[in-house]
């Protein structure tokens, strides 16, 4: 009863962010789709490539791109940057609204002297964020699947497409999970939310720069987004599993972090 | 039956030493008065027993269990010193919230509260931020005590009400009492105590300065009377039994007495007085008491 009291509190304020956000990632995909059949994208990058020195044509088209093919810059489509920065605002957004965001809105001490144990709010909120991050990753693969539809490219298949969800949702869930950390130690929702998405841009250029840049190759392991491999699932098919262990060992280690701390801070 | 009970609390924030050793119990049927200074710990100990902060040493319980556990705060109505909403809710959306987080225990009150409160449909169907302070401040007076809680306990609760409403809700809180229910009543203002209360704390920068009767607080109240008399006051007034000050000056004079105040009125009445002004007695005027007790 309390648990479902907190979720439907929780739908009533998110609700409208998360519909927007997952609207947005949907359409975000969907035009992805269509311009990569409507143009020539693929001809006109081939070009651009000529230009660029060789090691890097290489680097470029199979590191970050997974090829020019259609399917590699669909793919490229989910490693967008817009891709990212919607996927990671819902996560920090809602790692931070849920201890700090509280605290800073004032309401934190009249909620937590109800009959509401901190690990079962905790708990609500973690629930409530990975469902929102599922369905955010659902309608991403919806777009995807409905502008592959609408424009005869070549379907991926729903094996595919649900792996790449899972894989984006996994990438969120950690970002949701170390921004929740910081969010159990804070008391200002918005400077959380600041951190995270510092540390998300500069996983997001870590992972670009190593990628491209052979020297610099050794900062990939450690940034979120290397973990997040849109190439490997649709264009290599190859196997996810070790990019699903490392993302989920990070959420886990947040939430759990973010649960020892909230369960033990004085409030507000 | 004891309802609430703290027992050598002591809590730090940094290098600010908020509570010292703080012990005291309330029992079932009883409002218990905890009067200080704004800053004085009355909040840190609050918050402890409504299980938001953690005591560095020492007990809170509440109905016989540690204050923090949630189960027991099912049974427990809180009212924080600076309340806030959330500002986007309706008033009568978030009393329903609110409601929802006890299911066992049915806002039997609400409606009582919401009347004497002078809470009207309107002001229930608007959203929180369009409220005045005073309305905000009834709304968590309901939200406190809607479910008619075992234990009540209300960091300044009378915050922004007006004095009619103030008297209705003291009158509110005597029949909850008499009904069985304990109440901690947190107040920096003396006369809202000395009304309401069966016993008192005195807190004063985190240190418990006594636990008594509020009859006995109020024979430590040093009062103060400004009187002005048509001829010169003569210096034996200052020997009038329970004058424990006195600054006379012609006709005008100044007595702080102690205690028993007829002796003085006594005196005074044998003068031909101008003007008699008896101040409401002020928190700093038993800090008074206190010391000219000790010999500070």
């Amino acid at each position: 009863m309390i648990v479902l009291n907190l979720l439907r509190h929780l739908a009533s304020r998110q609700g409208p962010f998360l519909a927007l956000c997952s609207a947005l990632f949907a359409l975000f995909h969907f035009l992805i789709c269509a311009a990569v059949s409507s143009a020539n994208v693929g001809a006109a990058l081939e070009a651009l490539m000529h230009s660029l020195p060789p090691l890097l044509q290489n680097l470029v088209t199979t590191q970050f791109f997974g090829g020019l093919s259609e399917r590699g810059l669909v793919a490229f489509g989910w490693n967008h940057p817009v891709s990212h920065a919607i996927g990671t605002a819902v996560a920090i957004v809602l790692a931070a609204r849920a201890v700090a965001g509280e605290i800073e809105s004032g309401a934190a001490e009249l909620l937590f002297s109800q009959p509401l144990a901190r690990g079962t709010y905790c708990g609500t909120h973690v629930l409530f964020a990975l469902l929102s991050l599922g369905l955010l990753s659902l309608a991403g693969v919806v777009g995807t699947s409905l502008g592959q539809a609408a424009f005869d490219m070549p379907l991926f298949g729903a094996g595919a497409l649900l792996t790449l969800a899972l894989d984006f949702f996994l990438l969120q869930s950690a970002w949701y999970g170390i921004a929740l950390a910081f969010s159990s130690y804070g008391h200002e929702g918005g400077r959380v939310a600041g951190i995270g998405f510092l540390l998300a841009v500069v996983s997001f250029f870590a992972q670009a720069i190593g990628r491209l840049w052979s020297a610099a190759a050794f900062v990939l392991p450690w940034t979120l987004h290397h973990y997040f491999s849109p190439q490997t699932i649709l264009v290599e098919n190859g196997s996810p599993w070790r990019l699903f262990l490392m993302l989920f060992a990070v959420t886990s280690a947040g939430i759990a972090l973010a649960a020892w701390r909230f369960r033990r801070r004085d409030l507000p | 039956m004891t309802a609430l009970e703290v027992a050598g609390l002591t809590k730090r924030y940094g290098t600010v030493r908020a509570l010292h050793d703080v012990s005291f119990s309330v029992s079932a049927g009883e409002i218990f008065g905890y009067l200080g200074p704004n800053g004085a710990g009355k909040t840190t100990t609050l918050r402890i027993l409504a299980g938001l902060a953690h005591p560095d040493t020492g007990t809170a319980r509440l109905l016989g269990a540690p204050a923090g556990r949630a189960a027991v705060r099912e049974r427990v109505g809180y009212l924080p010193g600076e309340l806030r909403l959330y500002g986007s809710m309706t008033a009568s959306a978030i009393l329903e919230r609110f409601a929802r987080f006890r299911p066992h225990r049915p806002p039997v009150l609400r409606q009582l509260l919401l009347d004497v409160l002078g809470l009207s449909p309107a002001d229930l169907a608007r959203r929180i931020k369009l409220l005045s302070h005073g309305t905000k401040q009834k709304i968590g007076l309901v939200i406190a005590m809607q479910h008619d809680p075992d234990v009540l306990l209300l960091d300044e609760p009378t915050n922004g009400l007006d004095p009619l409403v103030q008297r209705a809700f003291r009158t509110v809180l005597q029949e909850r009492a008499a009904a069985g229910r304990a109440v901690l009543l947190s107040s920096h203002i003396l006369s809202e105590v000395e009304a309401t209360c069966h016993r008192v704390a005195v807190l004063r920068a985190g240190e418990m300065l006594a636990v008594e009767a509020v009859e006995a607080l109020r024979a430590r109240i040093v009062r103060r009377l400004q009187l002005r008399a048509r001829t010169a006051l003569p210096n034996s007034l200052s020997n009038t039994p329970g004058v424990a000050k006195a600054e006379i000056n012609g006709c005008d004079a100044v007595l702080w007495i102690q205690g028993d105040l007829n002796p003085v009125l006594r005196a005074v009445a044998q003068l031909d007085v101008e003007r008699f002004v008896f101040a409401e007695p002020q928190l700093e005027d038993v800090f008074l008491g206190f010391f000219a007790g000790a010999g500070s």
